[in-house]
């Protein structure tokens, strides 16, 4: 105990030896009872070599040393603790390291001040938990762009097929039926949309694992266009109401086909931008996918005290779905079923990522029977448990990076 | 403190002959003994501390929950409830066809929609006769194997459950939308505008024939978002794959699972219900059984958490109260339906129990 006891140096052979005892070497108590303080912080390692302590050492004195070696730190830490900041300056002996490896940290010890610490191996923190692999978001982000351009051509070459609303009416709708139609509800939900997207962007901004969580959002939200190019293709569904004005349609004309989809990429798919007067795409509506997916991906990866926020974007995804079918733009059950897909995608995908005896194959697992399953496992593999919410600001700003995190550090029950 | 008690509880084992199973014979001097040093602990923890401290002075006791009842329980009761829950959603399906039915566009005003697998392959009349017998026969197989399971309760109501839920979803998918008839051969049944009784006949009727085509009872035309035939097909396929018919072999499989794949194709070669349908009807019936049977298998996914997102489908607290006795994943046992003593046997299917 530093503060009681006598400078090593001081020690009579009598309080070597009750050290050594208590120190739980009493084999060393023969050979060393002659010993004072002195000779004990003097020994080394050749000493160990000779007997008597040659006979008595299991481990050639390596722990008798390193104890040593504690209590001389221990005193010497003692007698500079009023700020010789730059204290002693001793030579390490490079015997003592061992080869122990990577260089010694001693934060909190005064300058320069011992080079012959006693290194406790820890085993290398193999690799994070929450890898970033931005590789594998890079991946997920081709993934979905690649579907959104798949589903553009698709809309371009379903458009051809759309009957005419002359021959094909608008089919039977239970909410038409009920609510006719407003005209600027349409450019609600697509501000809607936007917003969301932009709050989600910002949100995904301040994420500290970005990267997988933006992997999670490529993966969905791909997989859902690409279903959707896939019932979009097989049966057309005709306009939902008269109003539509739906462009020409161009007969193998493939330039003016290329032309319309640069169109409709560069809009982002939207009817205020311009970009959107192509017809057919009504199984299953992609709006609704957007606004259910950024809600959910807010809810998620957002603090949970933040009750305001959820419920703001929750209102802005209803009411956006709301007038997409105000606007009669999509019949209801495009609506429905694009929800239903949507949530159900994303609750599968989070719980066989949360849960590691879902991310193998097995006979009771079945999660894993899905097509995606393969390259899901590739995605999540190497991430270890729930993705916790840590927010830090994206520029390495030093002002403002005070301690935000401490929020976050705190634990909020499970409620 | 710990330590010191059970040093002391040592102390009084050593004391006591060998015989002290059946506790203290001191209880006032240990009683006094724990009021003086301020801890409690509880008797039984005490009297089984001694039973195995005089074997293990170092170990201490964790009480288990007695293991009481039975890990697959049959609940009958509960099987029933699923009975009627499908009971129930299949007369609203009806109903739902033969309200559907009367706003659905005649075809010359509405023609059949564009479909992709239409436009390469042409109708063929007998196709869909071929569909329902299919399914029949599925259907015959899958209970004559639902009567040989050990665990039918258990199985019956899960199934129920499921086909109950994916019919609910068809009524509301078939009721929001209606979308014409596949193909000018339909002939629907005339529109019987407000007339109530004959509508409750219809629906009698429907019932009666089990919505089959063959049994003349299905001339009703709208229910085509999604198709009840795939969903049938398919629940059955994957019903009698999960529970593993006697030593099925791989070869007996895949007939099943051509059986099924024919089934489905040829309600689309009949062009009796648009690709959109079968897709969709294929997907929700997959899903959804995959989705209930996880639940069901996993532990940490039958409690609902933060982070068991399983458990937000809006259908969770029925799946509770079905599963919740349900200890871990249905073994596939089989035995006789007329429980006779002697043949009770229980051959676990090797494909299933194997790991793969």
């Amino acid at each position: 105990i530093p503060g009681e006891m006598k400078e090593v140096v001081l020690w009579s052979p009598e309080e070597v030896t009750s050290w050594l005892m208590d120190n739980a070497v009493p084999e060393y108590c023969e050979p060393l009872k002659s010993f004072t303080g002195r000779d004990l912080i003097n020994l080394t390692e050749e000493d160990f070599r000779k007997s008597p302590l040659s006979r008595v050492s299991s481990d050639s004195g390596q722990r008798l040393l390193n104890m040593i070696e504690g209590l001389k730190m221990a005193h010497h830490m003692e007698a500079h603790k009023n700020g010789h900041a730059n204290g002693h300056v001793r030579a390490g002996d490079p015997a003592r390291q061992n080869g122990f490896g990577a260089a010694l940290k001693l934060n909190g010890i005064p300058n320069g001040f011992k080079k012959e610490m006693i290194k406790i191996p820890m085993p290398e923190p193999e690799r994070s938990q929450y890898p970033m692999e931005w590789g594998k978001t890079f991946l997920a982000f081709i993934y979905a762009l690649l579907c959104f351009v798949f589903t553009t051509v698709t809309i371009s070459v379903v458009h051809e097929r759309v009957p005419p609303k002359e021959v094909q009416p608008p089919l039977p709708d239970a909410f038409f039926d009920r609510f006719d139609r407003v005209q600027w509800a349409f450019s609600i939900c697509e501000i809607n949309g936007m917003i969301l997207v932009g709050l989600w962007f910002v949100q995904w901004l301040l994420l500290k694992y970005k990267s997988i969580i933006s992997r999670r959002f490529f993966c969905i939200v791909g997989t859902l266009y690409l279903y959707r190019c896939i019932t979009m293709y097989v049966t057309t569904l005709p306009v939902p109401g008269m109003h539509f004005k739906c462009s020409p349609k161009l007969f193998g004309d493939w330039e003016s086909h290329l032309r319309r989809i640069m169109k409709l990429i560069a809009g982002g798919g939207l009817s205020i931008t311009g970009s959107h007067n192509m017809c057919g795409d009504y199984l299953y509506s992609g709006h609704t996918v957007i606004l259910t997916l950024t809600y959910l991906f807010i809810k998620e990866y957002s603090p949970r005290r933040l009750w305001w926020y959820h419920w703001l974007c929750w209102a802005l995804s209803m009411v956006g779905m709301f007038c997409i079918l105000l606007a009669h733009d999509h019949y209801t059950v495009d609506v429905v079923v694009a929800y239903y897909i949507t949530t159900r995608l994303f609750w599968w995908y989070h719980t066989m990522a949360n849960q590691q005896v879902l991310k193998e194959a097995s006979q009771t697992n079945l999660l894993a029977r899905v097509w995606w399953y393969k390259p899901f496992q590739y995605f999540e593999k190497n991430v270890q448990g729930i993705v916790p919410r840590s927010y830090h600001w994206p520029l390495r700003c030093p002002a403002l990076a005070r301690g935000r995190q401490v929020k976050y550090s705190r634990l909020v029950s499970d409620t | 403190m710990n330590t010191i008690e059970t040093a002391k509880l040592e102390e009084h084992m050593e004391g006591q002959p060998n015989d002290t199973s059946n506790g203290y014979s001191r209880p006032s001097l240990s009683v006094s003994e724990e009021n003086k040093n301020g801890t409690s602990k509880p008797k039984g923890l005490s009297n089984g501390l001694r039973k195995t401290a005089k074997k293990y002075p170092d170990y201490i006791q964790i009480a288990m929950p007695a293991e009481s009842r039975n890990k697959f329980p049959l609940e009958w009761w509960k099987t029933g409830i699923a009975f009627v829950y499908a009971l129930f959603n299949l007369i609203l399906t009806t109903v739902m066809i033969t309200v559907v039915h009367e706003r659905v566009p005649p075809k010359e005003l509405s023609p059949p929609l564009p479909d992709k697998f239409f436009d390469y392959i042409d109708r063929v009349k007998w196709a869909f006769s071929v569909s329902e017998i299919n399914g029949m026969i599925l259907l015959g197989l899958w209970i004559f194997q639902w009567l040989f399971l050990r665990y039918k309760s258990i199985v019956g109501r899960r199934f129920f459950f499921i086909i109950g839920t994916l019919y609910l979803y068809r009524c509301i998918t078939m009721y929001v939308t209606t979308l014409p008839v596949p193909g000018m051969h339909f002939q629907c049944a005339p529109k019987l505008n407000g007339d109530s009784q004959a509508k409750v006949q219809r629906i009698l009727r429907l019932i009666s024939g089990g919505g089959l085509s063959i049994t003349g009872s299905h001339i009703l035309c709208g229910d085509f978002l999604f198709s009840g035939h795939t969903v049938v097909l398919t629940l059955v396929y994957l019903f009698i794959k999960e529970s593993n018919l006697l030593r099925m072999h791989f070869i007996h499989l895949s007939k099943l699972l051509m059986s099924n794949a024919a089934g489905i194709i040829c309600i689309l070669v009949a062009h009796e219900h648009y690709t959109v349908d079968v897709i969709i009807a294929y997907y929700i019936t997959t899903r959804l059984f995959w989705w209930y049977h996880s639940m069901a298998n996993e532990k940490t996914l039958k409690v609902s958490s933060q982070t068991n997102f399983l458990s937000r489908a809006w259908w969770y607290p029925i799946f509770y109260f079905f599963e919740k006795n349900v200890q871990g994943s249905v073994p596939c046992s089989f035995s006789w339906p007329i429980s006779w003593p002697p043949s009770c046997f229980k051959s676990s299917c090797k494909k299933y129990s194997r790991v793969q």
